[in-house]
């Protein structure tokens, strides 16, 4: 008998160090980080891996104060939500004729942004540099919000328009049988049924932009305009070595998802993944 | 009814289709400052073949990354997803705790990897030294030998749990009745993951490796941080470059890097083409 | 060889209340066809798959010619199994599905590809042995299926519902087949069905279970003719047993409806309740004429009914009645030239040598074993 007991056991405890260890790894960064932040950059100097020993909070306020972590985030929140508003109207739109309507063109359209899926994003961001300065869009949260919207949009349209395809066609005969006008049929079949795959589209293009830095940092320069990957990295510059600050500094970026990230961790899960699982 | 697609197709025009027909344009022609262009026929394309040694050096350093990172970060996802499958206690927690890194910006992450890299306070080091294995610590990032492939580690640490994620789901959408038959055919776990798993799961794996190989052709923020492209070009990839040419160089023209791009834009399309058919699916996988 | 023992197994699966299989003792002989039947959700295939070692025993014996096989891996049981589903690799053509077992044994190639094409040969796939299961119709996936287990010649066959996916014809057929193959192997086999048809037509016993419990083994047609419970008696028989409240009487007989009879032939006096006390009274519908053959018109009792509908099948008629003094409609299978019609009032003649009687409460039977 090749299984005996033990050897289950072995195999088990093997197993079970394994993901104790790759636990570690994963979220140990998290741990070290959150420490030093609550511990001044002396205290770092002569050890950097002790647990704090007084919990300096006021080092949060320090860094929230001194820098505008403020700003980053308010320009952020605006960019991203108003960008994913229009992502999700715009997208929905679209997948909703993709996967409706049959007209000469169809595929193609479709096959054109699925393509676009995969250029590389230097493919397009000189140009869009020149034009955004041509239009004296450059460094506005505006003509961010609409590069935003152009890049996740081939995305958003790909999944929706998969998942609007398998609705089924009797709930869009018996609203025309009801008298509903295209428009209608959107707002009130696909809209609501489409939800589920919505909500994933909501989630990633939301993930995905707040974290958003090439782009970023082409397009805007002004302090005022920087969105908050812009000002993680700006706020590192400018404390130069004083780690206790970064940290902080870092931990106000990473609480927030890691918040939201405990309430909704299946929906988060879910929405990252959605373009990969079939 | 046209209506509807009307917006999104606008958008696609205004801010992808025509860039890249501008980048192309731009790619041979010099772009001064101010609007004065110059142009230049296929110059460009003639330099960059010819003597631009920095291109070739990133283009060396992102294909490299490209085609070790994919098999990495799939690999271990793969790894993982069969730990968590093996019906272990806290299977979802983990799930859930080895995700994390997927939601954080590349900021946070090059800044906590500077960090664990550091010479003097990193954790790499430290981890060294308390093995007793002091001769091999590093000044990480900052050698030629080591950079690249430490940030090939650390762009890794942030995609294995994507990976892992979907792994698990394709992993768990397999007929159970089919694990269970081959495991009446004398399988182990061993064998049951080489024969019948990998080989079920193959389109999922084949599309994690391209989305993987995508995304490191693109590879930017995590580089542009942490070491800028350097030491000695170690860590250039194609995307710090054309940054570099276009917006930190004072050449005060923009022709060239969208030459950069261009070719870039064809390489990538070519491998993707490529590998999807190499790995096209001869045939449908029904269960 | 291979005698497969079940001694008080019980299962009851992680975060389940209740028991999925209860208290369960059987033995399969060896070259025996045993069939487990039972309604959907009673644990047939539960038990199976802890024949098979993949599901693990809660508590009780299991043993395969008396070695305890409770903790030895599936691979190592020599079991092979054939899914309702099929369960072929998707990915690999019906000759290594049929080859795969045998390769992860070691079995030299040559001795392989002669067993396999023995095999293909037998179950008619030698034209699709290069096929992979997508390509093949569900009969041939199942004939797949069926291969795959018999090359690996193993000690022990389990089915789980191999035939419910496959249309009626093809069931009738396939159905057929596993009898001849089972003939001809000679190997112990256990069988998991819902459908009696199958159960009476296959099985050289059959095990029936209801509720995670086990209710009776016994070959079919003894345990069509002894019902261990009302249960079984209404389970197996199509249309089923008709039941009927019952009064015992005097003498002793026993009173349905308006009817007074003898007290059927079979039943073991000592266990009646006393007079006074109710019974459940059992009769199938072919049990009931209405002109009784002159060879058992002697044992047959009288029991007057209202005629409330007619299903004419053909090959016989269906009465449904309603016995006089009684609200039940019970079915009587009678002549096709029957000439009843609803409303009519006739008198069915009772072959009383055929009732049964159950226990009011517990629904067990009465009868003398
Ligand atoms: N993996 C499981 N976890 C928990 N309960 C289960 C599991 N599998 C089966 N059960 C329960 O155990 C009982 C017996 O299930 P089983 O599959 O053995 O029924 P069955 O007799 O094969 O039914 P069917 O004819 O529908 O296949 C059912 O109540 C079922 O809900
Ligand atoms: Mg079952």
């Amino acid at each position: 008998m090749r299984d005996t007991l033990s050897t289950r056991f072995l195999g088990r405890t093997v197993l079970l160090a394994i993901l104790a260890l790759y636990t570690c790894y994963s979220a140990g960064p998290f741990l070290w980080i959150a420490s030093m932040s609550l511990r001044t950059t002396s205290e770092i100097s002569a050890n950097a891996y002790a647990l704090p020993e007084t919990l300096h909070w006021e080092k949060y306020i320090e860094a929230w104060t001194g820098s505008n972590y403020g700003t980053y985030f308010w320009n952020s929140t605006i960019v991203v939500v108003s960008a994913v508003l229009a992502l999700t109207i715009i997208g929905a739109m679209a997948a909703h004729c993709l996967a409706r309507y049959r007209f000469p063109g169809n595929r193609v359209v479709l096959f054109v942004i699925f393509s676009t899926l995969i250029f590389p994003p230097q493919i397009t961001i000189i140009s869009l540099f020149q034009s955004l300065v041509e239009y004296r869009l450059y460094d506005t949260l505006l003509g961010l919000t609409l590069v935003y919207i152009a890049i996740q949009l081939p995305l958003t349209v790909y999944i929706l328009e998969g998942f609007f395809a398998r609705i089924p066609q009797d709930l869009y005969d018996a609203a025309k049988v009801d008298g509903y006008s295209h428009w209608e049929i959107f707002w009130k079949i696909t809209m609501p049924v489409g939800m589920p795959a919505i909500a994933t589209t909501v989630i990633l293009n939301f993930i995905n932009l707040w974290n958003e830095f090439l782009y970023a940092v082409v397009l805007i320069t002004d302090e005022s305009n920087r969105t908050l990957p812009l000002g993680v990295q700006k706020f590192m510059g400018d404390q130069l070595e004083d780690i206790g600050m970064i940290s902080t500094g870092l931990m106000i970026a990473i609480v927030p998802v890691i918040v939201v990230y405990a309430f909704f961790s299946e929906k988060l899960i879910q929405g990252m993944t959605a373009g990969a699982v079939k | 009814m046209i209506v509807f697609v009307t917006p999104a197709l606008l958008m696609y025009a205004a801010f992808t289709a025509y860039p890249v027909i501008r980048t192309f344009w731009n790619s041979v022609h010099i772009i001064r400052p101010g609007g004065r262009t110059e142009f230049v026929g296929l110059d460009h394309y003639v330099e960059l073949f010819a003597n631009d040694d920095i291109f070739f050096r990133a283009v060396t350093n992102t294909l490299t990354w490209a085609g070790v990172a994919p098999l990495i970060d799939v690999g271990v996802g793969l790894l993982l997803a069969l730990c968590l499958y093996a019906r272990v206690p806290f299977a979802r927690i983990f799930r859930v705790a080895w995700f994390t890194p997927v939601l954080i910006s590349y900021v946070v992450v090059a800044i906590l990897w500077m960090w664990i890299y550091n010479y003097d306070w990193g954790v790499a080091n430290m981890l060294l030294r308390s093995v007793g294995l002091e001769d091999w610590q590093q000044t990480w990032i900052g050698h030629p030998d080591t950079a690249l492939w430490s940030l090939i580690f650390a762009h890794a640490w942030k995609w294995a749990g994507f990976n892992m994620v979907v792994c698990l789901a394709a992993i768990h959408a397999l007929p159970r009745e089919v694990l269970e038959a081959a495991e009446l055919d004398n399988c182990g776990w061993f064998h049951k993951l080489v024969f019948i798993i990998v080989p079920m799961i193959r389109p999922t794996l084949v599309n994690l490796l391209i989305l993987a190989f995508i995304g490191k052709m693109r590879v930017f923020d995590l580089v542009w941080i942490m070491t800028g492209g350097g030491p000695m070009w170690s860590t250039e990839t194609v995307s710090t470059y054309v940054y570099k040419r276009a917006f930190e160089w004072n050449t005060f023209d923009l022709g060239y890097p969208s030459t950069v791009a261009a070719i870039w834009f064809i390489v990538v399309l070519c491998c993707v083409l490529g590998l999807t058919w190499l790995f096209r699916q001869r045939d449908r996988l029904e269960y | 060889m291979a005698v497969v023992t079940l001694e008080r197994i019980s299962k009851r699966y992680p975060g389940g209340d209740e028991l999925a299989v209860d208290d369960v003792t059987f033995t399969v002989d060896d070259g025996e066809f045993m069939v487990l039947l039972g309604p959907s959700g009673c644990g047939k295939s539960t038990t199976l798959r802890m024949v098979a070692g993949l599901e693990a025993v809660s508590s009780g014996t299991l043993a395969i010619d008396g070695v305890v096989m409770n903790s030895v891996p599936a691979r190592d049981r020599d079991i092979a199994m054939v899914f309702q589903s099929y369960a072929l690799y998707p990915h690999m053509t019906a000759r290594d599905n049929m080859a795969f077992g045998l390769k992860r044994r070691r079995m030299p190639a040559a001795e392989r590809e002669r067993r396999v094409a023995e095999v293909a040969e037998m179950l008619d796939l030698t034209p699709y042995l290069g096929r992979k299961p997508h390509a093949l119709s569900g009969g041939q996936r199942q004939r797949v299926a069926l291969g795959r287990a018999i090359v690996r010649d193993p000690k022990v066959f389990l089915f789980d519902e191999p035939l419910s996916n496959l249309d009626a014809a093809l069931r009738v057929s396939t159905r057929n087949e596993l009898i001849k193959l089972h003939q001809r192997l000679g190997a112990t086999m256990i069988y998991v069905t819902h459908d009696q048809v199958e159960a009476m037509t296959m099985g050289t016993r059959i095990c029936i279970m209801n509720r995670g419990r086990l209710v009776q083994v016994g070959p079919p047609l003894g345990v069509y003719r002894d019902p261990a419970d009302t249960f079984v008696a209404r389970f197996l028989g199509n249309p089923p047993m008709n039941l009927m409240e019952a009064a015992m009487l005097d003498g002793p007989t026993v009173r349905v409806g308006e009817a007074t009879m003898p007290l059927p032939s079979r039943v073991d006096p000592s266990r009646l309740p006393r007079t006074g006390g109710r019974v459940t009274f059992g009769i199938r519908p072919e049990d009931l004429y209405e002109q009784p053959p002159a060879d058992i018109a002697e044992r047959t009792a009288p029991l007057p009914v209202r005629v409330t509908g007619i299903e004419p099948l053909g090959a016989e008629t269906l009465l449904l009645v309603v016995p006089d003094n009684t609200e039940q409609e019970i079915i009587a299978r009678v002549d096709r030239n029957s000439t009843a019609r609803p409303g009519d009032r006739v008198v069915l003649g009772l072959d009383t040598a055929s009732a049964h009687l159950f226990d009011a409460d517990s629904g067990v039977t009465l009868d003398r074993h």
